[in-house]
């Protein structure tokens, strides 16, 4: 093989490699505390989607399958992709019974295309709903 | 003259020019009605590499890995309250055509599956697949309010309440 050929050879499997890094992205070991989310009625804002207010809804969604987020304090959201060894992250019966509850976990963080996915490795804490927004907005959403 | 005439014609112009099957907005900030077509993907395999059969099969999140490769969470259907699993499942490993809502939200962004069909297909299918499953595995002919009438919510609900703490009691309805 030339030395030209066994150059270009090279720059292709180190740019193969890179793209594929960037492809997977890092993995990063974080420590989040905040509250489960429904992603859909956070993102959205169709209707306030925070604490006790948005419990029963966010339960409705969790059953139906859209994904779950945790939102940090700095409201950060990291979708909740694996707990521990379960990797069920469609309307998973144990991430149902918490939803609104303030938790810390640990966690790798993978950053794709502007979105925080976390595989949570131990739930540290559980602190239960503690955000008890119905007192101000009632039971989210109205009308259903 | 010509220029009423066009004027007159722009609308009609307008319509011709969009996608017959075009997605229905909701109103929402950052909305953007999208049809493409895609890869559909396991999210947690696409990710971390864990990859069971059948992309798990309907218990994990999909995706859609676009020809750049970008990858967006299909994270709701069209049936209320429910996820967009079951409706590209079928699609699991292979090609789909989708039409929806991307939904840019400072925080993150998302799909809104509204339609999809094979490449190729003629007819589009309505994104509905949870309600059809609801119907089977409850032994019911319709999927109204599903979400009042399925009995995992209702064990959750009596046991927690609707605001997810049994010793509160929230406001009645208005």
């Amino acid at each position: 093989m030339s030395r030209f050929a066994s150059f270009i050879l090279a720059v292709f499997l180190v740019a193969s490699a890179a793209m594929q890094s960037a492809r997977a992205g890092q993995v990063e070991r974080i420590r989040v505390e905040g509250e489960l989310i429904d992603t859909w009625c956070y993102v959205t804002e169709i209707m306030y989607a925070r604490g006790s207010a948005h419990y029963q809804c966010a339960v409705w969604c969790a059953v139906g399958g859209i994904p779950v987020s945790i939102r940090a304090e700095d409201g950060t959201l990291y979708v909740v992709l694996r707990v521990e060894a379960d990797t069920q992250n469609v309307s998973n019966p144990s991430m149902v019974k918490i939803q609104s509850h303030k938790v810390t976990v640990d966690g790798d963080l993978i950053r794709r295309d502007g979105v925080n996915y976390l595989l949570v490795t131990q739930v540290a804490d559980d602190d239960g709903v503690v955000d008890l927004t119905h007192e101000k907005f009632g039971i989210q959403p109205w009308g259903m | 003259m010509a220029r009423h005439l066009l004027l007159l014609l722009l609308p009609f112009l307008l319509a011709v020019s969009m996608p017959s099957h075009a997605a229905q907005k909701w109103g929402i900030d950052g909305e953007m009605t999208a049809q493409f077509e895609a890869k559909v993907v396991d999210m947690l395999c696409e990710l971390s590499g864990d990859c069971p059969e059948n992309c798990g099969g309907g218990k994990r999140q999909l995706g859609l890995l676009r020809d750049d490769g970008r990858l967006l969470m299909a994270v709701k259907s069209n049936t209320l309250f429910a996820g967009a699993t079951l409706d590209l499942l079928p699609y699991c490993g292979g090609r789909v055509e989708v039409d929806g809502l991307i939904i840019t939200h400072p925080s993150m962004v998302i799909y809104m599956l509204q339609k999809h069909r094979k490449p190729g297909a003629v007819d589009w299918i309505q994104a509905t697949a949870f309600a059809k499953d609801w119907k089977k595995r409850n032994g019911t002919t319709d999927a109204k309010r599903w979400f009042r009438r399925d009995p995992h919510i209702g064990e959750v609900i009596g046991t927690y309440g609707k605001v997810g703490r049994p010793d509160l009691v929230p406001p009645p309805a208005e």
